[in-house]
């Protein structure tokens, strides 16, 4: 069969199985939308994490009789660790200088702090760790091991905050990883079927072209054409809505929990895009290839 | 054009065929009858590349196709115009793009193609037809469209099974006239028939029959004419226009080999 034939056959197949390629074309949308949403998902909570866990995780207050040179080690060694955002060394005066800020804030600082001494406070060194789900545990092996050494003298895992909202995160993760899979599992069975629908209009047909001497290959062709081109419809389709709903239920979402913290034009980016554009099709491609059966022999 | 040579071949553990042999030359038209279950549709599937015989040899065109892989069959199969006894069309669509297929698969342009299919169809039934879903048909009338398609081009073999099945007179005198044309255009036509009356219209139309009884040719040999070989070749097309159409045929052997 010329590629003339084999498009119009992959038209005319198109036309006389128009409801089963427009259900196809909707799982495939369906499925789009599931995937996109999840990889869309995925990083607005890396945002809301980012964003959320931003700021000091771990404070070490140092001994008094802690040399310079052995802070300076100290804050290089904390530096160069994995998992390590950010180092800081704050002095004693610094330290002063922001209780007394806090303090103007608060009408119940009395004016006892305008008599201390910055010499009162230790020096410390603040750490920022990298923001990531697991940010409270990595905050509390830090604080660990910082307590083991000799110049430090106490140490501030900061992270009862974070670690809660870690829990929720991780809670949410779960329950949208859930909600994914269902979602994911119920479109992609609905696909399935739904190609299965038009198996039996594809087996006669197959049947009739191998009497009349058509190789399997080109047999297959028109279905795998037509499911392929209903994948990149749905997959399209999908794209559009995600661009035009995403924005919106992103902020709808944040609104409702009170974290309005994702910069607002988040969006699949060009190679997500193409590769779901490539997926589509190749899925109905293949499925068009193994739910369009070829029999070897003309039963007689 | 093709030659059956001691062809068994076994159906559902029984054997349908028993040393079959059979020769049908490009130009002639051979009817085969028997009875019920006396092995014609077997026959005729081994003839036309549905199945492969359990043993023997099938010459078509200087090929013996059952000394090739299945995957070259298709190559045998587009140069055969086959009637099943299940005239199997595709419901979905007209009656002109269900002929129309049978010149698809040879490659032929569209346009020829369609105009082929209107002339073929005009010649076995009716071209009013043309447009209807071939699901509409009654079971005749979806006999005389696959017909029409076994009939297209036409193919230097054609092999119809039972094409009167059912048919009142008219039917059964047009499918006569439509077999009569295709030999008179150069292939070589195997006709199968349960039915006395209607193989004694092909034997008065210039036939030769052959009586198929138990899975073996029943009196005489049945060999016509020497098969001569067939040069299906592009260029011997061109000059001798009334012969079937040159179709490239290349298979595969067991081997591996290729040969055009």
């Amino acid at each position: 069969m010329t590629v003339g034939w084999i498009l119009r056959r992959a038209r005319r197949q198109s036309a006389s199985q128009r409801r089963v390629l427009w259900a196809a074309a909707g799982s495939f949308l369906v499925l789009g939308l599931v995937a996109g949403a999840t990889v869309l998902g995925l990083r607005a909570t890396r945002g809301w994490m980012s964003t959320v866990g931003q700021g000091v995780h771990v404070i070490a207050f140092l001994r008094d009789e802690m040399e310079p040179d052995q802070v300076a080690q100290l804050t290089d060694l904390l530096r160069r660790r994995p998992g390590v955002d950010r180092v800081r060394l704050v002095e004693p005066a610094e330290a002063l200088a922001r209780l007394r800020d806090a303090a103007r804030s608060s009408p119940a600082a009395g004016s006892w702090l305008n008599d201390l001494e910055p010499g009162y406070f230790p020096r410390s060194i603040e750490v920022a760790l990298v923001a990531s789900v697991d940010l409270p545990k990595r905050a509390a092996e830090l604080s660990r091991r910082l307590r083991g050494l000799a110049g430090v003298a106490e140490v501030d895992a900061m992270a009862d905050g974070v670690a809660r909202l870690g829990a929720w995160v991780r809670f949410g993760q779960r329950l949208g990883w859930a909600v994914v899979l269902a979602a994911g599992i119920a479109a992609l069975s609905f696909l399935v079927s739904t190609v299965l629908r038009g198996r039996e209009a594809r087996r006669r047909q197959a049947q009739v072209l191998v009497i009349l001497g058509e190789t399997a290959g080109s047999i297959r062709l028109p279905a795998n054409i037509a499911l392929a081109s209903a994948g990149l419809m749905g997959a399209l389709a999908a794209l559009v809505v995600l661009r035009l709903a995403w924005p919106a239920l992103l902020t709808a979402a944040e609104g409702a929990l009170g974290i309005a913290l994702t910069p607002a034009g988040i969006s699949l980016g060009p190679w997500e895009s193409v590769v779901g554009l490539l997926a589509a099709p190749l899925l109905g491609w293949v499925l068009g290839y193994i739910f369009t059966p070829v029999p070897g022999w003309v039963d007689v | 054009m093709i030659w059956l040579e001691g062809v068994s071949y076994l159906r559902a553990g029984s054997p349908a065929l028993q040393e079959v042999t059979l020769g049908v030359s490009s130009g002639e038209l051979v009817v085969v009858q028997g009875p019920t279950g006396s092995g014609k549709s077997s026959l005729l599937a081994v003839a036309a590349g549905a199945r492969f015989p359990d043993s023997g040899a099938v010459w078509i065109a200087e090929h013996n196709i059952a000394g090739l892989q299945a995957s070259s069959l298709p190559f045998v199969r587009r140069n055969v115009g086959y009637l099943p006894p299940d005239p199997l069309l595709i419901p979905d669509e007209t009656v002109l793009e269900n002929i129309m297929l049978a010149l698809a698969v040879r490659g032929a342009p569209i346009e020829s193609a369609e105009a082929d299919a209107r002339e073929t169809l005009a010649m076995v039934a009716d071209s009013a037809w043309e447009n209807r879903l071939a699901r509409s048909l009654s079971t005749g009338q979806q006999r005389l469209v696959a017909l029409a398609r076994a009939l297209v081009g036409p193919p230097p073999l054609v092999v119809v099974d039972e094409p009167a099945a059912g048919m009142g007179g008219d039917d059964r005198e047009g499918i006569v006239r439509a077999l009569v044309w295709a030999r008179d255009r150069g292939c070589a036509v195997l006709c199968a028939t349960s039915d006395p009356g209607f193989a004694q219209m092909l034997v008065d139309a210039g036939g030769r029959r052959v009586h198929l009884e138990g899975g073996r040719i029943a009196g005489a040999p049945a060999i016509g004419l020497v098969p001569a070989p067939v040069d299906f070749s592009t260029e011997n097309q061109r000059e001798n226009a009334d012969a079937p159409p040159a179709i490239p045929l290349t298979v595969r052997r067991s081997s591996g080999e290729e040969s055009s």
